[in-house]
């Protein structure tokens, strides 16, 4: 046994630096998650989650780059180590063993990676088609069967909703005024019984901005109970999206402005 | 002055609904509003563009240019706006009846039920000037210049001729005004004169109203929530204004999106 050499100690120097940068992003997005009310935005979460996975794999790709060195490198203590009093120390450097809860997770890590790998194996191998029946994911025979279905339910989910206006059919057969209404609920969309439905409706409204946001003011509403997938959500919303772009105006806000500041006549799309 | 402002396009068939929202909204029942507004461009009056080219032997040359830039620079077209009555439309006004002593002064037997007729002698006018939004503002609010001030009853087309500014066309706003603190929303569409003018200056009487044809077939509305700033250059105020808009855009978030209008839409300057 040889002291590492300068390139060696390098490597190892490196390890650790980013395996700090980890922690300190992990950190970070952890902190973000607990402190800042409400919930940081979508943009952020994506970028830190970004941050996070460019992090783990520079690691691992530095990992099994120095795989011979870091798997045949042994710790341990010189004769001057102060053994006494940094006790805690080195306990942890010379565990051979994994911490008990990070052993778990690689336990949970790698079950989860075994039927993907053998799926990957299989297919490399036999190329007969035979789809994995892995409960995680769907079967693309299922993708399909869901995109045929999806359509279809989501038309017909769409085809009993009034869309023009902000009352639902069932609100206007029951009798517009019945409806407690009034400006609580126009300014807020959940404020009615139907909130607990579209609750759902509105968090994907909320996702994204321009369509998203426009089509809120219609509001998706579904029965309680209708239990639908977020698919059909989104599908009914493209559906709706269309239908608005039929009521729109024919002339943009731009022409018309145009057309009262300066008299030019818009052109008709 | 200045002013702040944001627009939204309404659908046809959410103009009920967003004047029930507003009425809410400010506590106040909307004020119906009919505005006649004219057109005017301003022009160089032919003889005072001076260009010398390859004058180089000119002494005054930076007086003149500077001169040159003040008369033929900044030409905008200008808003000449008159409020209506709904019983404005759709009679034509008779010359004599200008004076309404006259049917006094000639006794009871002719009772003057007819209602007042639109008299253009009468009409009210005030020229409103916008200039361009202010370009490269950080704050998603549409700011611009603006000015206006009253002019004198009756024809207007004249006095405007002589100022240099000539008739480009008019058409008739429609709409309701809701007041909401310092924020005037005013919902309104443009409405079109049936025929095309015979000669090229302001008509002097008006169609019925139920004539007049809609500039955005769909009948869609424009909705404009504005508020004026006295002092534009004092940024404090600009800020509290912009806040104040963005509160509004934020209340009417699940109704309608007010936004920034396009600059190049609103440019008043005249090419």
């Amino acid at each position: 046994m040889s002291t590492p050499t300068k390139d060696q100690i390098k490597a190892l120097e490196q390890s650790r630096q980013r395996l700090v940068q980890l922690t300190h992003s992990l950190a970070s997005l952890i902190g973000s998650l607990n402190q800042s009310d409400p919930l940081p935005s979508w943009p952020s979460l994506q970028s830190q989650a970004t941050i996070l996975s460019n992090n783990l794999l520079s690691i691992s790709e530095h990992l099994s780059e120095n795989q011979p060195l870091l798997s045949s490198l042994v710790a341990y203590p010189g004769p001057d180590f102060p053994g006494r009093t940094q006790a805690p120390t080195l306990e942890q450097l010379l565990r051979t063993k994994l911490d008990p809860r990070v052993e778990d997770w690689v336990a949970r890590g790698r079950r989860r990676a075994v039927p993907d790998t053998n799926t990957n194996s299989n297919d490399n191998g036999n190329n007969d088609g035979n789809e994995n029946d892995n409960d995680h994911d769907l079967s693309e025979h299922d993708l399909a069967e869901l995109w045929h279905w999806a359509p279809v339910e989501a038309n017909r989910e769409a085809r009993q909703r009034d869309w023009g206006g902000d009352y639902t059919l069932e609100e206007r057969e029951g009798g517009v005024a019945n409806v407690v209404t009034g400006l609580r609920r126009v300014l807020d969309d959940g404020e009615d019984d139907m909130g607990s439905t579209s609750g759902s409706s509105e968090g994907e409204g909320n996702e994204g901005q321009g369509e998203e946001e426009e089509m809120e003011v219609v509001g998706v509403r579904m029965r309680p109970g209708a239990g639908l997938l977020p698919v059909v959500v989104g599908l009914s919303l493209i559906l709706l999206l269309g239908a608005r772009m039929v009521m729109a105006p024919v002339v943009p806000l731009e022409g018309i402005l145009r057309f009262m500041t300066t008299g030019a006549q818009p052109s008709q799309r | 002055m200045h002013e702040l402002l944001l627009f939204a396009s309404v659908p046809a068939h959410q103009h009920h609904e967003l004047l029930q929202q507003l009425a809410g909204l400010t506590a106040m029942q909307p004020r119906h509003r009919l505005e006649r507004r004219l057109i005017f461009k301003a022009y160089r009056k032919p003889g005072l563009i001076n260009t010398r080219v390859g004058a180089s032997q000119d002494l005054q040359g930076n007086e003149m240019q500077r001169l040159n830039k003040m008369l033929n620079g900044g030409m905008f077209y200008t808003q000449v706006v008159g409020p209506l009555d709904e019983s404005d439309f759709g009679l034509s006004s008779s010359p004599s009846a200008g004076d309404p002593d006259d049917a006094a002064m000639s006794g009871t037997d002719e009772i003057p039920t007819n209602r007042p007729a639109y008299s253009y002698e009468n009409q009210p006018w005030k020229l409103e000037f916008r200039d361009i939004p202010e370009a490269g503002t950080r704050s998603a609010v549409t700011a611009r210049l603006m000015a206006s001030s009253s002019l004198p009853k009756g024809d207007i087309s004249t006095p405007m001729t002589a100022w240099g500014y000539s008739f480009v066309s008019e058409y008739v706003v429609e709409g309701d005004i809701f007041v909401l603190n310092d924020i005037v929303i005013f919902l309104h569409r443009v409405l079109h004169y049936p025929t095309e003018p015979q000669s090229h200056e302001p008509r002097r009487e008006l169609p019925p109203l139920s004539d007049m044809t809609l500039l955005e077939r769909s009948g869609s509305y424009v909705l404009q929530a504005s508020i004026t700033v006295q002092d534009g250059g004092n940024q404090e105020m600009m800020k509290t204004a912009s806040q104040h808009l963005f509160g509004l855009r934020e209340q009417l978030k699940s109704a309608v999106r007010l936004e920034q209008a396009d600059r190049l839409s609103l440019d008043t300057r005249a090419k």
